[in-house]
C-alpha cells in the first residue's frame, strides 16, 4: 500500500496543484492529498474533522462500518483526485478513504440562455455541469418516470455522458441503440459533438445535424415527453436531442404558450422564411440570366433596368453580394461586443448604398440579399441556420446552368437528401417518434 | 411497416407526371370525337388489371414479384421478367429523351440536350441510390411543395373554355383501339403500376388505398385531354404537340407577377417525372442485382445511368422517340395485360397446392 502513495505521487508529480499535508485524526497520522485547484482546503478539512468527529467511535470502527469510501485500486484514487475528491490516507491501517469536499466554486451560476432566445418561457439554461443540467430537468419534471443512465467514455479524459428518456414513451430502440453504441466505443475519446456522432456511428460529413441542440430546459422536456432521447454531456452547456426532424426546424417550444392561431402563424412565418432563404438568390440568378420571359414584361424590363451597367454575369454579382454578406456574419460572430456594432454599420453602407452608386451590383439584388438574409433567421436553431445558408449555394449554381428548371432540380435534391437521413431508421422527415413496437410499457 | 400513404402519393405523382405531356396528344390523334370513350375505356382497363395486380400480389405476402417468379422456377422467371427488364430500360431511356424535348421546346431554348437529359439522369441516380423508403418519402415533400402549385394550374385552366366543344358525346368510330397513337397513350396508363409489385418486403401498403388514389387521379386523365379541346376546338388541338401545354399557355392571371405559369406548371411536373424515373430506376434495380449479385448495386447503377444516358445521345430526334414509344408498345401491354394475371394465376395454384399439402 505504501508503493500506491508513492505511485500516485510519481503520476502527479508534473502537477504543481497537487499537495500533500500531514495531520492527525483521531490522534492518528493521517495524510491529505488533492489537486489544490479544485478544492477548497481549509473549508474541507473542517468538514472532515466535523464528519469524522464521532466519539462513540474509535476511527477503525469507521473506517469498518464504511462510513466512509474506502479505496480498493489504485486507479479509483487517480479518478478521484481528478473529479476533485480530497483522499485520507491512514498509515496505520493503510487505507485510502474518498472524502467529499467542498469544492472551489469554478461553475457558473445558472443563467439566462444566450444561444437561444425565449419569448414568455422559463428562462434558465443549461451550464457546464452535468449535475447540475439534469438537476435543472428534474426541477422542472418531477417525475418518477425520468430514465437517466450514466456512461462514462474516454481513457485519457474520461466524459460522463448522460442518457435520458422517459419511461413509457421514450423509443426503446431508439434508446437502446445509443447506449450499446456508447459503451462499445466506450475508448472513444469526446471532446465534441463531432467525435460524439462519430462515436455513435454516423457520417460526420452530413449537413443536417442528427440531434437537436438546445440550451433551454423546457424544450429537452418537451422533446422527452415526444419520445426522444436526449444527451447530456459533461461540460456541454447545451443538450443534444436525439433524433433531429426537419419539422423542429419551424417549431419551438414556448410558442404553445400562445393561442393557435397565433402559434401556427409564427411557424408559417418561418416556413416561408425557410423556402425564401433557400430559392430567393437562386430565383434572382434564374430570371435574371436565364429564364426573363417568365416575368411579366414590365417586371421584366425594371430588373433589365435595375441591372443597367452593372459588368459582369448575374451569378457573379450573386456569388460576390452573398460571400460579402456571409463574411459580414461570421465577422459579427467574432468581434468583441463592443466593435460589433461598427462592422455592421460599416456593412450597411457599403452594401446599402455605395455598392450600388458604383453599379457593381443591381439595386434588386441588395433587395434579394437582404431579404434572403433575413429570411433565414427566422428558422430555429443554428445549425439549422447554417445548413440553409449553405444549402442555398447548390441552389445559386444549379439556377445559374439551368435557371428554372435548375432551381426546382434544386429542391428535389435537397427533398431527396432530406428523405435520406436518418436516425437508426428514424427518417428525418417523420413528425413524431413512434413506440418502439416491443415496448408497451 | 404500412407506407400506404406514402406509396400512394408516389404511385399518385407520378401518374400526374407521365398524364399531362404526351396522353392528351396521342387521345386527340387517335379519334376526332367523343374522346371520354377511350379515356374511359384506359381507365377501366388500368383499375381492372391493377386490382387483379394487387390481388395476384396478395397470394404472396412479404414478396415482391421478383422473388414470386424465382420460387416459381428460372425459365417462368425469365420468361416474365426479361420483358418487365426491357420495358423499364427502355422507359427510363424513352422518358429521359422525350422529356428533356419537352424542356428545350417549352423553356430552356437555348441549354444543350445533352445538359438536361444529364441533369436528369443525375437526379434520378441519386435519388434511386438512396433507396425506395427515400424515394417515397421525398414524394411527400415533393407534394407538399408542389402539388398546389399543380392543382392551382388545373383550376386556372378553366379559364377560356367553351362548353360548346364538348360536343358531340358518342360516337360509333371504334376504330382508335388499333391507332399506334392510341396504344402509346397507355403509357401513361399502364406506365408506373408495375412499382406496387416491388415494394412487399420492405415495406406493406393497403391495396384499397391505391385504389382511392386511382379514383383520384380519375379527373386529371380527363381535363387534361378536355381543357386542351373546350379551349381551342377539336379542329385546331390536333396540330398541337402538346395540347396541354397550350392549353395552360393561354392563361392570362393579371395578379400573378409570373408571366408564363405554365412554366411553374411544367417544372412541378418534372419533379414528378424525376420521381418516376428514379422509381423506374429502382426497379430495374432489383431485377438487375438478383440477377447479378456480384456487383455493387451502386457501382451497377451508375454504370445503368451512364449507358441509359449514352443511349439517349444517339437518339437524334423527335420521330424516333415516337417510334421508340411504339416499338415499347409490345412491352407495355406485356406488363399491363400479362403480368398481372400470370400473377392471380400462379397465386392461385400456389394456394391450392398448399391447401393440397395441408390435407
Amino acid at each position: 500500500m505504501k508503493i500506491w502513495l508513492e505511485e500516485i505521487k510519481t503520476v502527479f508529480k508534473e502537477c504543481d496543484d497537487f499537495f500533500l499535508q500531514h495531520d492527525y485524526l483521531y490522534n492518528q497520522p493521517v495524510i491529505l492529498f488533492g489537486l489544490s485547484t479544485l478544492i477548497d482546503i481549509p473549508q474541507t478539512k473542517k468538514l472532515i474533522e466535523i464528519n469524522l468527529n464521532m466519539p462513540k467511535y474509535s476511527l477503525q470502527e469507521v473506517i469498518d462500518h464504511h462510513l466512509v469510501k474506502v479505496a480498493r485500486e489504485q486507479n479509483n484514487i487517480i479518478d478521484a483526485i481528478l473529479e476533485g475528491k480530497i483522499i485520507l490516507y491512514i498509515p496505520d491501517f493503510e487505507k485510502y478513504m474518498i472524502m467529499e469536499v467542498i469544492s472551489k466554486s469554478l461553475n457558473r451560476s445558472i443563467e439566462l440562455p444566450t444561444n437561444e432566445n425565449v419569448i414568455q418561457d422559463a428562462l434558465d439554461s443549461f451550464i457546464e455541469d452535468i449535475d447540475t443540467n439534469i438537476g435543472i430537468i428534474r426541477k422542472h419534471f418531477r417525475t418518477k418516470f425520468l430514465i437517466t443512465k450514466v456512461i462514462s467514455t474516454g481513457i485519457e479524459q474520461e466524459k460522463k455522458i448522460a442518457l435520458l428518456g422517459l419511461e413509457a414513451h421514450v423509443n426503446q430502440n431508439l434508446m437502446r441503440k445509443i447506449e450499446t453504441q456508447l459503451k462499445e466505443k466506450h475508448d472513444q475519446e469526446i471532446h465534441n459533438a463531432q467525435s460524439l456522432v462519430k462515436t455513435l456511428g454516423f457520417s460526420a460529413w452530413d449537413i443536417v445535424p442528427k440531434y437537436k441542440s438546445t440550451e433551454i430546459p423546457t424544450e429537452v422536456i418537451a422533446s422527452l415527453k415526444k419520445g426522444k432521447v436526449v444527451l447530456i454531456i459533461d461540460d456541454f452547456p447545451f443538450a443534444l436531442i436525439f433524433p433531429n426532424f426537419l419539422w423542429d426546424m419551424f417549431t419551438t417550444e414556448n410558442e404553445r404558450n400562445l393561442p393557435i392561431p397565433l402559434m401556427l402563424f409564427i411557424r408559417v412565418l418561418r416556413v416561408i422564411g425557410v423556402i425564401v432563404a433557400t430559392l430567393m438568390p437562386g430565383l434572382y440568378v434564374a430570371l435574371v440570366s436565364v429564364n426573363p420571359e417568365v416575368l411579366q414584361l414590365e417586371l421584366g424590363l425594371s430588373i433589365a433596368q435595375s441591372r443597367e451597367g452593372v459588368p459582369y454575369p448575374a451569378l457573379v454579382e450573386v456569388l460576390m453580394m452573398l460571400v460579402i454578406l456571409e463574411l459580414i456574419l461570421e465577422a459579427s460572430v467574432r468581434l468583441p461586443k463592443s466593435i460589433g456594432p461598427t462592422l455592421t454599420m460599416v456593412g450597411g453602407i457599403i452594401l446599402g448604398q455605395a455598392i450600388i452608386s458604383a453599379k457593381l451590383v443591381s439595386n434588386l439584388l441588395t433587395i434579394v440579399v437582404a431579404g434572403t438574409t433575413i429570411a433565414n433567421a427566422t428558422v430555429v436553431g443554428i445549425q439549422n441556420h447554417l445548413m440553409l445558408r449553405l444549402l442555398k449555394y447548390v441552389i445559386v449554381i444549379l439556377a445559374a446552368i439551368y435557371g428554372v428548371l435548375g432551381i426546382i432540380v434544386g429542391t428535389v435534391l435537397i427533398c431527396a437528401y432530406f428523405a435520406s437521413i436518418n436516425v437508426y431508421g428514424i427518417s428525418y422527415l417523420d413528425y413524431q417518434v413512434s413506440k418502439d413496437e416491443s415496448n408497451n410499457g | 411497416m404500412d407506407r400506404s400513404m406514402f406509396v400512394s402519393i408516389s404511385y399518385f405523382l407520378t401518374h400526374l407526371g407521365l398524364i399531362f405531356f404526351m396522353y392528351p396528344t396521342d387521345i386527340i390523334a387517335s379519334t376526332d370525337e367523343a374522346y371520354w370513350i377511350p379515356i374511359t375505356l384506359g381507365i377501366i382497363i388500368h383499375f381492372i388489371f391493377l386490382s387483379i395486380y394487387m390481388k395476384g400480389l396478395s397470394y404472396f405476402p412479404r414478396k415482391n414479384i421478383i422473388m414470386i417468379y424465382l420460387s416459381h422456377g428460372k425459365i417462368i422467371a425469365w420468361i416474365f421478367l426479361l420483358p418487365v427488364a426491357i420495358y423499364l430500360i427502355m422507359i427510363i431511356i424513352i422518358t429521359i429523351r422525350s422529356y428533356s424535348e419537352i424542356i428545350t421546346i417549352v423553356f430552356l431554348s437555348n441549354t444543350p440536350l445533352w445538359a438536361i437529359m444529364f441533369l436528369l439522369v443525375l437526379v434520378a441516380t441519386y435519388l434511386s441510390s438512396r433507396g425506395l423508403d427515400s424515394i417515397l418519402r421525398s414524394s411527400l415533400l415533393l407534394a407538399i411543395l408542389f402539388l398546389p402549385l399543380t392543382l392551382f394550374v388545373c383550376f386556372v385552366s378553366f379559364q377560356n373554355v367553351d362548353w360548346r366543344y364538348i360536343f358531340p358525346l358518342t360516337t360509333n368510330d371504334f376504330r382508335f383501339i388499333t391507332k399506334p397513337s392510341y396504344l402509346m397513350s397507355y403509357f401513361s396508363i399502364g406506365g408506373v403500376f408495375l412499382f406496387i409489385g416491388f415494394i412487399q418486403p420492405l415495406f406493406t401498403y393497403k391495396p384499397k388505398k391505391i385504389l382511392y388514389t386511382v379514383l383520384l387521379l380519375v379527373p386529371f386523365w380527363i381535363i387534361s385531354v378536355y381543357i386542351p379541346i373546350l379551349t381551342f376546338g377539336n379542329s385546331t388541338v390536333p396540330h398541337f404537340y402538346f395540347p396541354f401545354v397550350e392549353a395552360v399557355d393561354s392563361i392570362d392571371i393579371n395578379w400573378l407577377m409570373f408571366d408564363r405559369v405554365t412554366v411553374f406548371f411544367l417544372l412541378s411536373l418534372i419533379t414528378f417525372i424525376i420521381l418516376f424515373l428514379s422509381l423506374i430506376l429502382w426497379m430495374f434495380m432489383q431485377i438487375i442485382t438478383t440477377c447479378i449479385p456480384k456487383f455493387r448495386p451502386n457501382y451497377l447503377l451508375i454504370l445503368i445511368s451512364f449507358i441509359s444516358f449514352v443511349c439517349c445521345l444517339f437518339i437524334p430526334d423527335w420521330k424516333d422517340v415516337e417510334d421508340l414509344f411504339l416499338i415499347n408498345s409490345p412491352f407495355r401491354f406485356f406488363c399491363l395485360l400479362i403480368v398481372p394475371p400470370s400473377l392471380l394465376i400462379l397465386g392461385i395454384r400456389s394456394k391450392r397446392k398448399e391447401k393440397l399439402e395441408n390435407g
